[in-house]
Order: structure tokens, then sequence, then C-alpha cells
């Protein structure tokens, strides 16, 4: 098997299997299932936001099929109770029939789509389900992948997101639609209409309710504002009833705000004063947008940040070491990138409570089963590599980094507890 | 985490959800039948009496307050309503409802490094229409790499319809960094060219290539030249020969590995894409943070602004990168200040630790904390990794 010997070390370059090593202790398989157990765990919001879809579907059919079904018992209850012809009774109850007809079919178009939704909250059940140790590698591109359309769709990259799903076959595993929705929201916001938004409020009404959101009161104050930008006796009067029927509900929980900003009536669009210009200004939108954006994630039970942004502040901090940002740092290490460097400059270093030593030559850790091996000049190396070195070069040993050239015989082992 | 208890409260939703609409296409029907029966009653009756056609209504009627449908309805979304409400709850249970808790608010990215990341990202990985379609809608400047793995992807691809003249030319024309890399992938590239010329029951064409571009290598990989050599003695039956590993797909899966990860070295890349890297750290990083800040709800703060980590990630072993050492005393990691010593028994200290252990220096020897040496301080020594 001399065979190996050519390949310098390289572990990836063996071209034939060797004796194999012993594994170091049989604890790692069990960490590693546990790993992956643990790594489940951050998937809360892969199944949240499917369900709170699916939810929101259910509740919304189940309203209107309620409101239909008691119209037509009232309707029934006002035929018993007038003095219509038999005609004009027959007709009546007839165009009842068809309203239930229409209603049935409602029901099964409403049950079809409920029925797709419940098959992606499922659907994602399963491929948490499917990830084992064998696939893990797979899995976890998928993860990735999954992680990049996640960020996509917050940054409003569609094409790209929709395409990305598309080829990697992973639809059901992201959340396009959900994202369109929120869009419309964005654009009309970015266009100065709040119409789309109130709308958005009305539907989620009850849950923003719960979460005591102040969205709503938000927009129309702006709205407000924007009729007192106008400045003109119309507007004006206009503003005052808009505030009245809109703004003055608001009043029992949010008094101090709502003075703040009636107190425009007061100001022009082109006032100085500071406490009062900052309202009139147009990135209060941009502002609505982000609070748009958090309401909406909040609601869906996602991340207020893209996952990608957790992921790799978690990575990049766990990666930081001193070293990678030193000259001639070895290029497997992310942080020997230019744009990661970047990423993690204001991020923590990582700790390590234990001692673990990579040898220069191989790149392979030094334990117990591979020593590690002190030249004369303080240099250290895995047993391993020193050894081949050894085998080729007649017993002599170079140390790669000097050029300092020792006897084999001569490195003592160093013990690293 | 259980899996199943997560499917269990589902399963539950959806039976329920099943119900529900069961129940109210029975109620619409009931509803339907009764103004259908009404309908054709009305419809026979002979007379014309406007009694007659109310008292049908008012049947109706009655019948509806007995069926009560809006009532039935309530009580089978109320049923519904209970598993919706239960299923968040055991999501949170079991998953971590929030991991945005180990998310530093006054670390937020560059969108346009993200972005730059991510586009290299894809053409690293070969999916060059993405990677184009991601550069044009988010408006960031070409990536500068993207011809290079262009053409890398044009080698690989090659090299799966075993066509070795793309690789060759690249490694022979970047012979001296592979060299300077230690890499022995232009040996690798010709042994399978020879070994495919050799297959082809061509025994002398096999030699003259041999002797042509394998004897250079003489030097560095004489023992296995000697068996590809060898195996030409049978070269009718290589399975069935000692060299029968010569046949086997691996060969080739590990040049296309070697050739993938000498190419991105050659253009400052890591042979394993960054991001992946990184975001399978993040992975196993990130339940270690959540935990911590579980413990230490109350020091929300300090994460905010520490300089390190407070816990050790544990990442396995692929994430090594460079030797860390840290001293068994102090638990200090060693630095250019205070680097690691082994003293004359071998087991290794932070200077630091030793100074101290030596009253700095007023004292010529003491004894190590891990054996019964007596460790004379002048005969510690620095020590590199
Ligand atoms: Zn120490
Ligand atoms: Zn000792």
């Amino acid at each position: 098997m001399e065979i190996d010997t050519v390949t310098n070390g390289n572990s990836d370059a063996v071209m034939t299997e060797t004796a194999p090593t012993i594994t170091p202790s049989p604890v790692v398989p069990s960490s590693r299932s546990s790993q992956l157990t643990e790594s489940l765990k951050l998937e809360h919001q892969l199944l949240r936001v499917p369900f709170e879809h699916y939810k929101k579907t259910i509740r919304a059919n189940h309203r209107s099929f309620e409101k239909e079904v008691s119209t037509v018992v009232s309707s029934v209850g006002d035929l018993a109770d007038s003095d219509w012809s038999k005609d004009a009774t027959v007709s009546r109850l007839t165009s009842l029939v068809s309203r239930l007809q229409g209603l049935k079919r409602k029901l099964e178009e409403g049950s079809n789509v409920e029925n797709l939704q419940a098959q992606r909250c499922r659907a994602r059940i399963d491929h948490l389900d499917s990830v084992d140790v064998e696939n893990i590698t797979e899995w976890n591109n998928t993860k990735l992948k999954r992680i990049l359309v996640d960020y996509m769709l917050r940054m409003s990259y569609f094409e790209t997101a929709t395409k990305l799903s598309e080829s990697s076959n992973i639809l059901d595993l992201v959340d396009i639609d959900i994202f369109r929705e929120a869009k419309k929201v964005i654009d009309a916001l970015k266009n100065r209409e709040v119409a789309s938004a109130l709308t958005w409020c009305a539907d989620n009404k009850t849950r923003l309710k719960k979460s005591k959101s102040k969205f709503e009161f938000q927009l129309r104050l702006q709205e407000f504002i924007e009729m007192v930008r106008v400045d003109t006796a119309e507007s004006y009067k206009q503003a005052i009833s808009y505030a009245r029927k809109h703004l003055a509900p608001w009043g029992a929980t949010h008094m101090n705000e709502l003075q703040h900003v009636l107190a425009t009536l007061a100001f022009k669009s082109t006032t100085e004063c500071s406490k009062y210009k900052v309202l009139f200004e147009l990135r209060q939108w941009d502002v609505l947008v982000n609070q748009f954006k958090q309401e909406f994630c909040k609601l869906y039970g996602m991340t207020m940040e893209p996952l990608l942004n957790i992921y790799l502040q978690a990575g990049l901090s766990a990666l930081k070491t001193p070293y990678g940002f030193e000259e001639g740092c070895t290029k497997e290490d992310p942080l020997s990138q230019e744009n990661f460097r970047k990423l993690a400059l204001p991020l923590p270093f990582s700790k390590q409570h234990h001692s673990k030593l990579v040898c220069y030559i191989s790149k392979e850790l030094m334990d117990t089963e591979n020593p590690p091996q002190v030249l004369p000049n303080g240099y250290v190396y895995s047993t391993k590599a020193l050894k081949e070195m050894a085998e080729k070069n007649g017993g002599r040993i170079t140390c790669p980094r000097t050029g300092f050239a020792c006897d084999y015989t001569e490195l003592v082992k160093a013990y690293i507890s | 985490m259980e899996l199943k208890s997560i499917k269990d409260a589902f399963d539950r939703v959806a039976t329920k959800q099943k119900l529900s609409y069961n129940k109210t296409n029975e109620i619409v029907h009931m509803l339907s039948q009764e103004i259908d029966k009404a309908l054709s009653i009305i419809k026979e009756s002979p007379s014309d009496t406007v009694l007659d056609h109310r008292s049908i209504i008012s049947d109706v009627k009655k019948a509806f307050v007995g069926i009560a449908p809006v009532t039935q309805l309530e009580a089978a979304e109320k049923e519904l309503h209970v598993a919706l409400t239960k299923y968040p709850k055991v999501l949170e249970k079991q998953l971590n409802p929030d991991i945005s808790k180990a998310y530093r608010n006054n670390a937020e990215f560059d969108t346009h490094i993200v972005n730059q990341i991510i586009a290299n990202f894809f053409y690293r990985q070969g999916m060059f229409d993405i990677g184009d379609c991601f550069v044009a809608e988010t408006g960031e400047s070409e990536c500068s790499t993207r011809q290079s793995f262009v053409e890398m992807y044009q080698i690989l691809e090659a090299m799966k319809r075993r066509d070795l003249e793309p690789a060759l030319n690249w490694a022979v024309l970047n012979s001296d960094k592979l060299k300077q890399a230690r890499s022995d992938l232009e040996m690798k590239l010709h042994s399978l060219h020879f070994l495919e010329i050799a297959q082809g029951k061509n025994s002398k064409e096999a030699i003259n290539y041999a002797r042509k571009h394998i004897a250079t290598f003489a030097d560095s990989c004489l023992p296995e030249i000697q068996k590809l050599m060898c195996s030409l003695l049978w070269n009718r039956k290589l399975d069935k020969s000692p060299y029968s590993e010569f046949l086997s797909p691996a060969l080739w899966n590990n040049a296309v590995k070697e050739l993938t990860r000498q190419y991105c070295n050659l253009l400052g890349e890591s042979s394993e894409s960054p991001l992946n890297i990184t975001v399978a750290a993040g992975t196993q990083t990130l339940p270690v943070l959540l935990k911590y800040m579980n413990v230490m709800a109350n020091k929300k703060l300090d994460w905010q602004t520490m300089e390190q980590l407070p816990v050790d990630a544990q990442l396995s072993e692929e994430f090594q990168f460079h030797s860390v050492f840290v001293c068994p005393v102090s638990k200090e990691q060693s630095s250019d200040e205070n680097p690691p010593m082994m003293m004359s028994c071998g087991h290794v200290l932070c200077k630091q630790t030793i100074n101290k252990m030596s009253k700095n220096g007023s004292k010529s020897s003491f004894k190590c904390p891990y054996c019964p040496t007596d460790v004379d301080i002048s005969r510690c020594r620095q020590l590199h990794f």
C-alpha cells in the first residue's frame, strides 16, 4: 500500500483506503445525532409559517360560510313573515336554492385550498423527519438553499428566489406566496398609499389587537399628516373630520402621540420646529415599511432578521480567531476571505476551552492517535506527517517553515492536556 | 425534541378541519333539502291560496330552527379552534421559538457584502443561471470570479465524460504552482490517462505515454509508477489482478476533488464553499448560544457588546482551521505575548503560568502540575504549532 505515500499527506488525495483508522471514541455517533436533533430545533419558522397561513385560511373560510348560512336562514324567516304570492315565493326559494348551491361550491373550493395548505405543513414536518446521519450533507445543502430563499424573499428578490426554489425542487419548503402578500403592501407604502396596508390590518384585526399592535394607528396618523400637508382650508377640514373618525378611538391608549401629531394642525409642512419637521419628512414612509415588515414577521411567527444573517453571525463568531486575520492564513478558513472578514469585524471572537492542534503539514488534528512531536527548534508537527517525511528521506526531517533539519530520533513528544 | 408530538398535534388539526368541513357540508345539504322539499310541494299543490304556501314556508322556518345551523357551525368551529391553538404551543415547546435571541442587533451586515457572498456561492456551485439572475436582480456588480468558475466547470464536465484533456492542460499550465502547493494532481491525471490508454488494450501506446509524461514524476511517485507499469501485465483482466483498484471510480472522484481544491486555492478561495462552512458552523453554534441565552436571560446587555463568545461552541473537527492552545492551568488561549511552553517532561503550559509557578524566575525549578517531574526553568522552551 505504498501508494499512500505519494499523496503528500493530503487526506482527500488518498487513492486507496488504508487500514481503517481507529475511531477515537464511541461517543462520536451519538453526539452527531444529538447535534442533529439540536439543529432541528432551530426550524421553528419552517413549521410555523405555513401553519399560520393555513389557520388564516380556515378562519376566513369559516367566517364567510357562517355569514352565508345565517343570511339564508334569516331570508327564510323574512319570507315566512311576508305576504308574497305563490310565484314570488317560488322565485325567492329558487334563488335561495341556487345561493346554497353556490355556497356548496365555495365550500368545496375553500376546502381544496385548505387541504393544499395542510399538505404543505405536512411536507415540512416530513422534511424534518427525513434527515439522518447518512443524508445530512444533502439535507444541509437544501437547508442552505432554504435560508437563501428566505433572505431573498425578505429583500424582495422574487425572481431569483423563485428560480432557485424551482430548480432545487423546494417550493414546498419556502414561503414565496406569503411574501408576495407582503410585497403588495410594501410597494403601496413605498408609493405613499396606505389603503392596502389598512386592508391588511382589517384582515388581521383580531391578531393585531391581541399583540397590542399600533400599526393601524400609525397608518392613520400618516394619512392625517398627508392631509395637513396639502395646506388648504378644505384639507384642514378634511383632516379634522378624519381625525375625529379614525384617530380619536386610539386616544384612550395613545393619547400622547395623538396630541403630538394633532398639533401639526398648528404648523405647516415647511415648519422649522424640529419636533414637527420630522413628522412631515418623507422617510416616515420608510418607517412605516419597516413597521409593517415587523408586524408581518410577528404575525407569521418569523424571525425579524433574515435567517441567513442569524446563521452567519453565529457561524462567523464561532469561526473567528485571531489567526483568521493573519497574513498567510489558510484559504480553507472562511475568515481568510475579505468579505467574510468584513462581516465578522464587529462580532465576538470564538472561545475554546480545550486545546485543539492542527498539524501544519497534514492539516489533521493532533490527538492521542496522532500525537504532536517537537523538533529541536520548537516547531510542532503530527507524528504521522513526520514519520512519512522520515520514511521518504532516510530518517531526516526538514522543518517546512524554517528549513531547520534534524534526525527523526531527535524529536520529542509533547503532552497536551 | 419529539417530532411525533408535533405530528400528532397536526393530525388533530387536520382531523378537526375535516370534521368541520363535513359538518358545514351536511348543514348546507339539509338546508337545501328543506327548501327543495318545500318548493316541490308548493309547485305541485293545485290550489292557489296564499295561506297554503305560507304554511309550507313556516314549516321550513321551523325545520331550520330545529337544525340550528349557526349553533352547529359554531360548535364545530370551537373544536377546531382548540386544535388550532394547541399546535403552535406544541411547536413552541418542542422547537426553539425564536432563534434571533442569539442575534446581535448592533452588528448589522452590509447588504452589498452579503449579496456578493451569495453571488459567489452560486457561481462556485456551478449554478450560473441563478447567479446571473441574482446579480441582475440585486444590481450588484458582476462577480469577478464568474469566468474562472465557468472554466472550472468546463474542466469538470469534461472529466465526467472521461475527457481528461482540459484538466491536463490546466494542470500542466499551473504545474509549478501545484508543486508549490504540494499537490500530486498532475500525476493523478496522467495516471488516469495512462490507465485509459492501457484499458484500450494498447500497451505500446501506454508505455510511450508513460515515458513521455509520467517518468518525470519518478522523484516523488516512484512506487506508484512501479504499480502503474506493472498493471500492464494484467491489462486484459485488470479486475482480477492485484491492481483492480485502478478500475475504481474513486480514482476519478478523488481527481475531481483534488482538481476542485487546487483550482479554488489558486483562485484564493477555499475548496469548500465558505458560505456553506459558515452556515454549517452557525447551525452547530446556535443551539449552544441559545442555551446560554436562556440560562443567562438577564445578562442580555453583555451579549451585544462582548468581545469573545461566553461559551465554547465545540465545533466539530472539520471547522478547526488553526491550532488553538489553551493552557490547562490558566485556561487562557495562547498568544504571541503568552506563548505555549514545553517543560522538560513534555507537558505544555503557557508562559504566564510557568512564570507564576517559578515565582517570576526566583525559583529555578518547580514541580510539574501533571507529573512528578521537577521542572528546570532554563529547559522550558517555546512551541510553535
Ligand atoms: Zn496558563
Ligand atoms: Zn509533567
